[in-house]
């Protein structure tokens, strides 16, 4: 029994006996107990996990029905809620909370009998790129546990990468489950805005943000998509897909399809063997029959503060319910006035999110508004025309998913515009809603390079054929662990 | 250029103590300071485009009684009240 096994892999294995659900999951806590103390991909294991996946053999060897993931073991990002298991965010401010219901994408994948093995690890509140933020300490890279894994879905990607789960979701508010896929060698899909139900995600930025899957192989990531994706009656912003199947005709190929390279996203500020491996995915795409040219988009240069003036303005707006009344930690009521009591418990918030808040307030304020907030949300607009024009031309934008390479742990972390910077190639998919997908492409020195591939607004099936397709012509290594 | 007075007065009405936050206005600054760069975005002419939902694409409006008491959930209540501190 493997662990480095795909989604797909697992499944074909337990329907023809190769192995129990049992086996499997015991073998993944093993897995776990003996690598995360090193790694620290979860903030929580289930410690049910093995008697639900006993009970899901039982449910088999009685013949009754089981759902399509067959007890599969998958890490949920703590931001998103899981009935009755701590969601704490990787936050001191929420330490204590118990989700008391399952998010719509955990109720979804229950249904098909999936296995929630833990709670990964992510930057306090989602607001981070490398999981630096993490009120519990950060996760390490397993191709070099020296370097960050990106973020700030980082726990997902290494729990992915690292054989302690086989597949995990993250939520994406501006490249947070692209980033650290990129950085950890794995998949992961930003779905179109609206895809995907955000009931029982907690909130950072609502009106860009959406949960994605993350996984070893193109395929397994469209199989979790068919299952997570679809209305839902709790989140107003969802769109009816009619029940698409992303993985029917996946090999279909991209031959015909063009690709426009976005200029602004492979030049100044690319590290070289990230320039050098979007020029060779390129030449594959070419030899894959696509034709590819060059697509210029003015607003990108403007794309990261319009990014970070929005998503901290919804923060301080959706952080406002933390005032330790409803959900929080211990902290005694008697001796306090109503506002110096909230300003006190507030401070269990960590530095960046303080910052963002900070930052939530002033730039939408009365006075400051229109330089900031509105400036921002025209930058959004133009750019959302100017990717739709683009679509007119291609089928697919394609960019590096993250300018540079996976860097040292602290190496960024007292430049607040070096940090910004790392989001420069994800954002514009969020501020446009366009679904867009990382696909590990090469190794460097030992350290991953992804390839981004954005595709026009619920284009998720050519997305995934444009992803399979590159993903076929790339021979990676194992990861070191 | 905002000023470090203009910021924590702002902290202040987020509700965000400064006694131990002081230390963070510096950064604050200077990431509001790389906001400037959307003066040179040319879009004065640009309508913000919002996402409307039409009223038809809402659930029904409908009362959907929740199974468990929620809240039992919480530390401090009576009755059905939260329990917060003295507003004066």
């Amino acid at each position: 029994m493997n662990l480095s096994i795909s989604a797909l892999e697992y499944i074909d294995a337990i329907k023809n006996g190769d192995f129990t659900i049992e086996e499997f999951v015991s073998k993944t806590l093993d897995h776990i107990k003996k690598v995360d103390g090193k790694l620290h991909a979860y903030l929580s294991v289930n410690e049910k996990a093995l008697d639900q996946a006993k009970e899901l053999d039982k449910k088999r060897k009685a013949k009754e029905k089981i759902g399509s993931c067959i007890g599969m073991p998958i890490a949920v990002k703590d931001n998103i809620c899981v009935k009755d298991t701590k969601t704490t965010c990787a936050s001191k401010m929420l330490e204590k909370y118990v989700a008391p219901f399952d998010a719509t994408v955990i109720a979804r994948l229950r249904k098909q009998d999936a296995l929630f093995i833990g709670k990964t690890n992510l930057d306090e509140f989602a607001m981070g790129t490398t999981t630096e933020f993490s009120a519990y300490g950060p996760s390490k890279n397993p191709w070099n546990t020296q370097y960050v894994p990106g973020g700030s879905s980082g726990g997902s990607a290494v729990a992915v990468s690292a054989l302690e789960s086989i597949a995990s979701l993250g939520s994406d508010t501006g490249g947070s489950v692209r980033n650290p896929a990129s950085f950890c060698s794995i998949v992961g899909l930003k779905p179109t805005y609206g895809l995907v139900s955000r009931y029982g995600l907690i909130s950072y930025a609502n009106s860009i943000e959406q949960i994605g899957p993350m996984a070893r192989t193109v395929k397994d990531t469209a199989f979790l998509l068919n299952i997570i994706s679809g209305i839902d009656p709790n989140d107003n912003t969802t769109i009816d897909n009619h029940g698409e199947d992303y993985l029917k005709d996946i090999e279909a190929g991209i031959d015909g399809k063009k690709i426009g390279i976005i200029s602004e996203m492979v030049g100044k500020g690319t590290d070289k063997e990230v320039s050098s491996a979007t020029k060779k995915a390129l030449s594959k795409f070419e030899s894959l029959g696509a034709k590819c040219e060059e697509i210029s988009l003015d607003m990108i240069d403007y794309s990261v503060a319009s990014y970070y003036t929005i998503t901290s303005t919804e923060a301080g707006s959706n952080l406002a319910r933390y005032d330790n009344l409803r959900y929080g930690f211990d902290f005694d009521l008697e001796g306090y006035e109503f506002n110096s009591y909230i300003a006190k418990t507030r401070k269990n918030f960590g530095p960046e999110v303080t910052r963002r808040l900070i930052i939530g307030g002033f730039v939408p304020s009365a006075g400051h508004a229109g330089r900031y907030f509105l400036k921002a949300l025209k930058v959004k607009s133009r750019l959302t025309k100017e990717i739709n024009s683009a679509f007119k031309k291609v089928d697919f934008l394609v960019a590096p998913t993250v300018p540079i390479l996976p860097f040292k742990f602290g190496e960024k972390l007292d430049d607040p515009v070096a940090m910004f910077l790392i989001d420069f190639n994800t954002v514009t998919a969020n501020l446009t809603g366009k679904p867009a997908i990382s696909v590990p492409f090469e190794m460097s020195n030992g350290l991953p390079i992804g390839i981004q591939i954005i595709a026009d607004s619920m284009q998720e099936k050519s997305l995934f054929q444009a992803a399979y397709a590159l993903e076929s012509t790339t021979n990676l290594p194992k990861v070191p662990l | 250029m905002v000023s470090k007075e203009e910021i924590e007065h702002v902290a202040k009405l987020m509700k965000i103590d400064l006694d131990d936050h002081a230390v963070h206005i510096d950064r604050v600054q200077k990431m509001i300071e790389y906001f400037d760069i959307l003066d040179k975005a040319a879009t004065e002419s640009e309508e913000i485009i919002v996402n409307e939902q039409p009223l038809e694409n809402l659930r029904e409006d409908k009362y959907e009684p929740y199974k468990d008491k929620l809240i039992d959930k919480l530390k401090h209540y009576k009755e059905k009240f939260v329990r917060a501190p003295k507003m004066v």
